[in-house]
């Protein structure tokens, strides 16, 4: 038996049997490793470095451990009087390669707050929805969009590729890849644009040319979702309603009378540069909410189903079908933010009151919140799945910082169970500053993104888009069943 | 032995009264001097905030982006910004030295041209309407007398852009605009004014009108009460409530402060809470005594503003010159036997103080518990 402790006498040392395992291949160990006895008063640290000398490994493997599903913060003896555990009883460990911090990898420079960021590679939605999409690899794309009004597409080299107009106009609010030929933008202008977006090979120009006006809603558009295969787009509004639109000119209604920009009368003068864009009405629009609508997005499994999440405390799931509610859960705070955790059928909700909401939207659920994750000092304003693993998502607040959290990582309190952020991205246009500021002031963040190729892009009033490292920040190989008991 | 203790009503611990503003989510940031005014729009989705540098100015709550600004003036502050009730229409008053404007806001283009254009459709015919009863009662016969005040189209067109639609000028300097519930009339109060001191105004007839010709002291603030026809004046030292109608004195209320400098009437019309800049918060029950139910002397100087929440949630905020604002838990009951239940939950800190002055103004969000201010160091601030 080898001890861990540089083979110091375990005198009155408490010793524990550990089960050792993995579900990597690469790290595991022999099968026929039994049990093995070590000091309680070890550590991850020292549990790392054992497992590395029993896998000879040339270079040490940084690892975590779980035991019930839950990583190892404290000492094993601290772990077993927390848990009531005796110390005679063989503890079965898991061990996952630990994590990989998300470095900052790069800023894009904006004249003013952005809102919004979408993001266009071989992993992304837009890039991979269909095989003849027309990616092409290495050609991975940032979409953004501007408080004044602007787009802009940058390559990774962080060049602007196509710009919209720049003037003053109303803000944009929502950003998305619809193709890597089409993007769809929404905003305080109550519509929602499809735009041709189209590269000339070999410079570093491109296009970028309204080719649809969406309208039907009367405030402003804070959020859109798309769905490709079936045409659609899903969108939430200031003005209380949730919209399901077709990007096929062909399929959409006409607009509304009431939302005709080009009307008679004096009161109502076109001045718009979208006067020869086409503009097509609401397949259905839905007013549903007492308040504004801060998020629309369809079923990760199921495009015929819709989640919206609002001020007004609720998230409602939708039957697009029949473009009616079947659902609505109530919560503590205004909804802010909503994403779906789609291996887990669970929805993160983003509030105003500095939590996230983990929900099972299931009408079977017995609990309306699952989990919550605690951390941030302002608003939840955006959220985002790890695409590498069900069990990360990144969270984007009025704190200035992003958030990365691994729901495994949590522990049982009196409200529950709470999970702890896994790591915190501050803003790299105030790096080294001490002193967190007040409000988030000047370092909002707004919209954040999460892919699996080009990492984790981050909006924010500091006028920049900033990229950080994604890949390798979570293991993705506990059974659900244990995160959630 | 008894403890005295034992005897006295227990009263709940702050983390009982949840939810209330904790802490600061928000600074919006763009005035150049003292922010004066701030008010949450009826939808509770914009602020507007006035200040020393003549501009009012309008603001997305939720992510602090200036939405727009218009400059009424160079050489005074706007010392008031008040939106019209209701979420139908979008309509600011604001004033300006001795000028009061009404102003609906072109917050964008589209929403001007486009798909939302129907609340700005509705505000602009709202706030128009009375062209035309002026006019046709100017014409009809000879009038009896000299209007109170003229209502007139601004005549800079950069201001007809912005959305400023009405410009009516006054005697004196207009420290006070309060809506009555129903965005048909609003107060104004210029206590340099004398007869002119308190005006009333009627949006649909572009009418001015000054009920109370002789006040004893000089007025610093009024109010419409929330569902019956009777009408709030504070001086110096008193506030009188008269009946509407009956165009009578009803009450005469004595706070007991030298210096009354805001009140605010609660949601169920039979409490109010008293400000004054000899640092003192007053809670009045009107059924209870004209003296106060409690006084509450938590500030190091002078209190600005007194506001209760509008939209349902028990709690009220005042507004000091020391920088910080208070948020009290205020539970009216409606049985007449048992009193109000008064708790202090929580100090806002975070306005600095500049020459003497701190926090000049706080209003409520319609719905949430979420407060905002208006502070001299040139910042608004949502608390959450
Ligand atoms: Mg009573």
């Amino acid at each position: 038996m080898d001890f861990p402790d540089g083979g110091r006498e375990p005198t009155h040392q408490t010793q524990v049997r550990l089960q050792l395992r993995s579900r990597q291949a690469d790290i595991s160990l022999p099968d026929k490793t039994g049990p093995i006895l070590v000091n309680t008063n070890l550590r991850r640290y020292a549990l790392s470095t054992l497992v590395n000398t029993l896998l000879q490994s040339e270079k040490p493997i940084p690892l975590e451990f779980l035991i019930n599903g839950t990583f190892l913060r404290t000492s094993l003896e601290e772990y077993l009087t927390a848990n009531g555990i005796s110390a005679e009883n063989t503890l079965t460990v898991e061990y996952v390669r630990a994590i990989v911090p998300p470095l900052y990898l790069a800023s894009f420079e904006h004249d003013a707050w952005v809102s919004s960021v979408d993001v266009l590679s071989s992993t992304s939605g837009a890039g991979n929805w269909m095989e003849n999409a027309g990616f092409a690899p290495g050609h991975e794309r940032i979409l953004s969009g501007s408080f004044d009004g602007s787009l802009r597409v940058w390559n990774m080299s962080s060049e602007v590729l196509a710009t919209s107009n720049s003037r003053t106009t109303p803000a944009i609010r929502s950003v998305k890849f619809y193709s890597p030929t089409q993007i769809v933008s929404s905003g305080d202008d109550c519509a929602i644009t499809l735009w041709k977006y189209l590269e000339d090979q070999g410079t570093l120009s491109a296009s970028l040319v309204p080719k649809l006006s969406l309208l039907g809603h009367s405030k402003s558009v804070e959020c859109v979702a798309v769905h490709q295969r079936s045409n659609r787009i899903l969108s939430a509004s200031a003005d209380g309603s949730v919209g399901l639109w077709s990007t096929k000119q062909s399929e959409g209604p006409s607009v509304p009378a009431a939302h005709l920009s080009s009307l008679a009368g004096n009161k109502r003068r076109r001045v718009s540069d979208h006067d020869s864009t086409p503009q097509r009405g609401p397949l259905s629009a839905k007013k549903a909410h007492s308040d504004c609508v801060s998020a629309a997005i369809f079923a990760p499994s199921d495009s015929t189903v819709g989640y919206s999440s609002s001020w007004d405390h609720t998230l409602k799931t939708w039957d697009l079908t029949t473009s009616t509610v079947v659902d609505t859960r109530t919560t503590s705070a205004s909804i802010f933010s909503l994403n779906a955790l789609p291996s887990l059928s669970l929805l993160a909700a983003g509030s105003s009151d500095k939590y996230i909401a983990l929900i099972d939207p299931r009408t079977s659920a017995t609990t309306i919140t699952a989990m919550t994750l605690r951390g941030h000092t302002n608003s939840v304003v955006s959220l985002a799945p790890d695409p590498d693993s069900s069990y990360g998502l990144v969270s984007g607040s009025h704190d200035g910082t992003c958030r990365v959290w691994d729901i495994r990582s949590a522990s049982s309190e009196k409200d529950g169970r709470v999970g702890k952020s896994i790591y915190t991205i501050s803003r790299e246009s105030v790096k080294g500053e001490e002193r967190s500021r007040v409000g988030g002031e000047g370092i909002k963040v707004f919209d954040v993104k999460w892919d699996s190729k080009i990492g984790i892009v981050s909006a924010s009033e500091d006028r920049r888009v900033q990229i950080n490292q994604g890949k390798g920040m979570l293991n993705n190989d506990t059974p659900k069943a244990q995160v959630l008991q | 032995n008894i403890d005295p203790e034992s005897l006295l009503p227990r009263l709940p611990s702050p983390d009982e009264l949840k939810p209330f503003p904790t802490g600061c989510g928000i600074i919006y940031k763009g005035h150049e001097g003292r922010v004066r005014s701030v008010a949450v729009d009826p939808s509770g989705t914009l602020i507007a905030s006035g200040g020393d540098d003549g501009t009012v100015r309008v603001w997305g709550l939720r992510d602090g982006d200036q939405r727009w600004s218009v400059k009424l003036g160079t050489d005074e502050a706007v010392n008031v910004v008040r939106w019209r009730p209701g979420t139908d229409t979008r309509v600011l008053a604001a004033a300006i030295g001795e000028e009061l404007y009404l102003i609906v806001p072109q917050l964008v283009t589209a929403e001007r041209e486009g798909p939302g254009a129907d609340i700005t459709d509705r505000s602009r015919d709202i706030v128009d309407a009375g062209w035309g009863y002026a006019a046709s009662n100017s014409a009809n016969g000879p009038s009896k007398k000299q209007p109170a005040a003229q209502w007139i189209r601004p005549a800079s067109t950069r201001l007809q852009d912005a959305g400023v639609l009405v410009k009516i000028t006054l005697r004196k300097t207009i420290k006070v605009i309060s809506w009555h519930r129903r965005g048909e009339y609003f107060a104004t109060v210029s206590p340099q004014g004398q007869s002119h001191a308190v005006a009333v105004h009627t949006l649909s007839k572009h009418l001015t009108q000054l009920p109370f010709r002789r006040l004893k002291g000089l007025a610093q603030s009024a109010q419409f009460h929330p569902s019956k026809p009777i009408f709030f004046v504070a001086t110096q030292r008193t506030i009188r409530s008269y009946d509407l109608s009956k165009q009578e004195l009803l009450k005469t209320i004595q706070p007991g402060a030298r210096w009354i400098s805001s009140f605010d009437v609660h949601p169920g019309g039979d409490n109010l809470i008293v400000g004054s800049y000899d640092k003192r918060l007053l809670w009045h029950d009107l059924d209870l005594s004209m003296r106060p139910y409690k006084t509450l002397r938590y500030h190091k100087k002078a209190i600005r503003a007194v506001r209760f929440h509008q939209g349902g949630l028990p709690l009220f905020a005042d507004a000091s010159d020391d920088g910080s604002l208070q948020i009290f838990h205020g539970k009216v009951v409606g049985d007449l036997m048992e009193n109000a239940s008064i708790v202090p939950l929580k100090v806002l800190r975070g306005h600095q103080v500049r020459k003497e002055l701190g926090v000049m103004d706080v209003d409520w969000h319609p719905r949430e518990p979420w407060c905002v201010s208006a502070g001299a160091d040139g910042t608004c601030r949502l608390w959450k």
